[in-house]
């Protein structure tokens, strides 16, 4: 294959997806001022200020402990859930299975808007509107799909031996999950525990419906609502958005292989 | 024996009952009752802010009354129409990219974390900075475009109705392109380089190996991404609700969002549920046509 | 892995065990929730702690909401919606007291004393729903038209003189711009709407509640803002996207030689240091054509407390505290927010106090038309609103699009069960 039109092409392509980020990342240090005055690709002079104005006046901290607390709740919900559930129905065989697993997948292609009205006066009534929990059930709801499906194409890669090994030594398939079978799987779990961090990170009609004030917003709600002033801060804005993306972006750069991995044998298994 | 055997069937069938049970009962009550309680929801009156109304169980008015909101089929087809559009794009721009990281040698690192950020990045993140990008003052494009002469001096891309697709599409076509290249990458991985190089050796040059090897082998995970993507374009919210809160007036304003409007701002829960129903129904309607379609192109591999 | 999932399950106890023990039960907690840009912010702050003082074993928390009244607007109902406790008291633009009052969210306060009389009747008749009083007027606010003294001798006395002046001013070159005002799609758009209805003898509801925003005099009207926008071309487009802060600078940069806004601009734009317009502008009545009358639309904000407040008698004390002549008067002085009290209108302190002459409040007092009080008045006035940009964006005429409007707020009444309800004032 040519090298050279696939070169233009993809270095087009690369310009394309990083351009945004760094335009991002170069807008929310150059000083207000400039902002509206067409800036230079490469900014000349760089500020901080809005950055302190994020954290001081604004006090960005409180929706990314918002955030964190949500992600870490729904985590600690979903990874046993879906583990189970997905090594059930990769290992053992029960009746109503396909369809199970047909549900899973069909949950996680439900529109959200379209279980919002009843979930809200559920909510409203228990008084778990504007609460963690709150928002946790639909975080857990719609993440466990991805991880499940995630998990159970994992299970079947993995050499069933092992646990009939252990099931031969007297071991009841019980044990054998918790011993031989679930440090094993600490790698797909893993996984399965980004995609869902990620989610939650990233997810914002939930958390825009059910979530009421500055108190308990969570990242992507705060970012959005910053436009209520006349004249948008944009500078601001795009220091929060740089925040919401760095453990994002962290979490990208460390597991890259792993999250591509998990997609790409999630997508072409199933 | 056998009745050994039985007894460990019927025993894993017990633990799998189990093992099943908790992700069974979040999905019942995080989503399958919800959406039923959305269509029960649908066929009554229910206004939060005329109390005086009370919640009288009317049919398929609220229904009724969608057909005839002007608002509602624009919004239907502000939604449909922006799935047919983006979504070729992305799978043409997706497997563009797949095709290049398949084949590069050098910088592979680079163009993965390239196409996972974007992924990644949460999806008003993305709106926003498309947001600024295409500001009327402060945007780069904006600039760019004026210095070429394309636009006038005081053009503004969210004023017209037409031109505030742009960032929109833009925001959702860059955000989602990585998913779909992460898709057909794996697609391309399965292929057989065996093939190719008979091609080659038989003289075809790159894009007729392209079209006669790869694409066909591929199919399934092009439906497969056409589909996800499909489903997605269908149901999306946060993008618009950023980029152009759905106007000018509410020329860009889909369907989940007009429904958010109804229900979180009118507090119109029984036809803003039914505006939901139908944004189910519309995603519940192509899924069925894709398990279809997807039934046809497993069952042509086979031939 | 185990290891960052008990660091995580600590993280997650820390967190939720910070912010519950925060609690101190020897103080009463009350929440105000209003607007808060900049100088006004300080001010309510100092009043809320006067008010501490005077109440010993009291705080009030200031809740700082979205600076744009559609959102903040959002905000009270998706709060309020959730019956939510808290803001006990909440700041209300004048067009919502009707909503949360049929919605049974906010307190009727008849039972309260409070000297009715005192208050200006259009902004009091706005604070009642089926006869009880649910709100308390605070501040009051008037549509305006800005005009350049250096550019004019005397500002236009009808519309047409309004049209004449600002082409002229523009075409030569004097300014940028003829005249400006709030077009984008929010509720400043139907205030601007309305001063042009008053102008042509329109209205949007009559005295029986019937819909007349189809009426010839209406569409007369908002065929004048779409000339203004196109063939006239005295208004620029980009005023489909401004709401109030935009168009000031635009005046108060020398872009423009009229300007429809509210007071508050009055006081900003003073500023020598910072306004380039300082002492060469004045302003005057919305003008109107023969079949009309000057018209100013009445804003404001009104004071009501949250039906579902933990310390309701409390909350009142509050709003009585800061609907009383002496805080009234300093929020005028500071901030140029007209006061809703009438006996101040008489008073030195108001007259040295606001930037425009006291005759001319008076006088606009009497040319100030409200907006219909309805409680689905935000339903009714987002329908007018995509319609009026419909228009003035091009995609519709204007007849038509007040024909729709019309038949969509009819529709509305109907469905709402408030057709043939008599609406005030």
């Amino acid at each position: 294959m040519r090298r050279n039109p696939a070169g233009v092409a993809g270095a087009a392509l690369l310009t394309m997806l990083l351009f945004p980020i760094y335009w991002m990342i170069a807008s929310s240090v150059t000083p207000e001022s400039r902002l509206f005055q067409s800036p230079p690709l490469v900014p000349s002079t760089l500020s901080l200020d809005h950055y302190r104005a994020l954290f001081d006046e604004r006090d960005f901290l409180i929706p990314i402990r918002n955030s964190l607390v949500v992600a870490a709740m729904t985590t600690i919900v979903v990874l046993p859930v879906a583990t189970l559930c997905a090594y059930a129905l990769a290992r053992l065989r029960f009746r109503g299975r396909a369809l199970l697993l047909a549900l899973i997948l069909a949950v996680s292609m439900f529109p959200q808007i379209s279980i919002v009205p009843p979930l809200y006066l559920i909510l409203r009534e228990l008084r778990l509107l504007d609460t963690y929990p709150g928002l946790v059930l639909p975080y857990v709801t719609f993440s466990a799909p991805l991880a499940v499906w995630l998990l159970t194409g994992f299970f079947r890669q993995l050499s069933p031996e092992l646990e009939e090994a252990a099931m031969l030594d007297g071991a009841s398939r019980v044990r054998a999950l918790w011993d031989v079978v679930l440090p094993l799987a600490a790698p797909g779990v893993a996984t399965a525990a980004i995609l869902t961090f990620l989610y939650c990170w990233n997810e914002f009609l939930f958390a825009l419906s059910f979530m009421l004030g500055p108190d308990r917003y969570t990242v992507p709600v705060a970012v959005t609502l910053f436009r209520g002033r006349y004249q948008v801060p944009w500078g601001q804005v795009l220091a929060a958005t740089v925040v919401a993306t760095i453990p994002v972006a962290l979490v990208v750069l460390a597991f890259q292989r792993r999250i591509v991995a998990g997609l790409s044998a999630g997508a072409s298994k199933g | 024996m056998s009745r050994h055997v039985a007894a460990i069937e019927q025993e894993e069938r017990l633990l799998a009952r189990w093992l099943v049970a908790p992700a069974l009962l979040f999905i019942l009550v995080g989503s399958l009752v919800p959406i039923a309680a959305t269509g029960w929801e649908a066929l009554h009156g229910h206004d939060l802010r005329l109390p005086w109304l009370g919640r009288p169980f009317v049919g398929v008015a609220n229904f009724v009354e969608a057909i005839q909101d002007p608002r509602f089929t624009s919004a239907l087809l502000h939604t449909v129409t922006f799935a047919v559009v983006t979504v070729p794009l992305e799978i043409a721009l997706g497997l563009a990219l797949a095709l290049i990281m398949h084949t590069a040698h050098r910088g592979r690192a680079l163009i993965r974390l390239a196409t996972l950020l974007p992924w990644a990045i949460p999806t008003v993140v993305a709106a926003l900075v498309w947001r600024f990008m295409f500001d009327a003052q402060a945007g780069i494009v904006t600039a760019l475009l004026r210095t070429l002469d394309v636009v006038g001096e005081s053009f503004d891309w969210f004023v017209h109705p037409l031109a505030a697709w742009v960032p929109i599409g833009a925001a959702d076509i860059w955000k989602t392109t990585p998913f779909v290249a992460i898709l057909l990458l794996a697609g391309l991985q399965t292929i057989d380089p065996a093939l190719h190089e008979a091609a080659r050796m038989d003289g075809a040059g790159g894009v007729r190996r392209l079209v006669t090897i790869t694409l066909p082998l591929l199919r399934p995970a092009l439906v497969v991404a056409a589909a996800f993507r499909m489903l997605d374009a269908l149901r999306m919210f946060d993008v618009a609700y950023v980029v152009t809160g759905g106007g000018p007036g509410t020329a860009t304003e889909p369907l989940s969002l007009y429904a958010f409007i109804v229900l979180m701002q009118r507090l119109r829960f029984g036809y803003g549920s039914a505006l939901s129903v139908t944004v189910f129904l519309l995603t519940f309607a192509f899924a069925l046509m894709w398990v279809r379609a997807l039934g046809r192109s497993l069952v042509g591999d086979r031939t | 892995m185990s290891c960052s999932l008990r660091l995580c399950v600590v993280l997650v106890l820390v967190t939720v065990c910070s912010t519950s023990c925060g609690e101190r039960a020897l103080v009463t907690r009350l929440t105000f929730s209003g607007s808060a840009l900049g100088p006004e912010a300080e001010l309510v702050q100092r009043q809320l702690v006067r008010f501490g003082e005077r109440h010993p074993g009291v705080e009030v928390e200031l809740r700082v909401t979205p600076d744009a009244a559609d959102q903040r607007h959002q905000l009270y109902v998706q709060w309020l919606n959730a019956r939510a406790p808290d803001p006990d008291v909440l700041q209300l633009d004048i067009i919502w007291t009707a909503e949360f009052a049929g919605a049974g969210w906010i307190l009727p306060l008849d039972a309260f004393a409070l000297d009715v009389d005192d208050f200006v009747p259009a902004a009091l008749a706005a604070s009642r729903w089926r006869g009880a009083l649910y709100a308390v007027p605070w501040f009051i606010d008037l549509g305006l038209l800005y005009w350049r003294t250096d550019l004019l001798p005397s500002p236009p006395r009808t519309l047409s003189e309004l049209r004449e002046a600002a082409r002229r001013l523009q075409e030569t070159g004097r300014t940028r711009f003829g005249l400006v005002w709030q077009g984008a799609r929010y509720e400043g758009l139907t205030t601007v709407f309305l001063e042009h209805l008053g102008a042509f003898g329109g209205g949007i509801l009559d005295a029986q509640g019937h819909v007349i925003v189809d009426e010839p005099a209406a569409i007369r009207a908002l065929t004048f803002m779409c000339d203004a926008l196109g063939r006239d071309g005295f208004v620029p487009l980009s005023v489909l996207t401004w709401q109030e802060e935009q168009t000031r600078f635009a005046f108060q940069n020398g872009d423009a030689a009229f300007m429809r806004n509210w007071p508050y601009a009055s006081g900003l734009m003073q500023d020598r240091a910072r306004s380039p317009v300082a002492d060469r502008f004045a302003v005057a009545p919305f003008p109107a054509e023969d079949e009309g009358r000057p018209t100013a639309a009445l804003g404001g904000a009104q004071l009501a407390v949250n039906a579902r407040s933990a310390n309701p008698a409390l909350a009142w004390a509050l709003v009585r505290f800061l609907v009383a002549p002496e805080q009234m008067l300093e929020r005028a002085q500071l901030v140029t927010q007209l006061p809703s009290r009438r006996s101040l209108y008489d008073t030195n302190a108001l007259a040295q106090a606001l930037p425009i002459p006291i005759e001319q409040i008076t006088q606009l007092l009497d040319a100030a038309v409200p907006r219909p009080v309805t409680p689905v008045y935000s339903e009714l006035s987002e329908i007018l609103q995509v319609r009026l940009h419909r228009a003035l964006s091009g995609q519709q005429t204007p007849a038509a699009a007040l024909r729709e409007a019309a038949r969509e707020i009819r529709t509305l009444l109907v469905r709402s069960g408030l057709a043939s309800e008599e609406q005030a004032p």
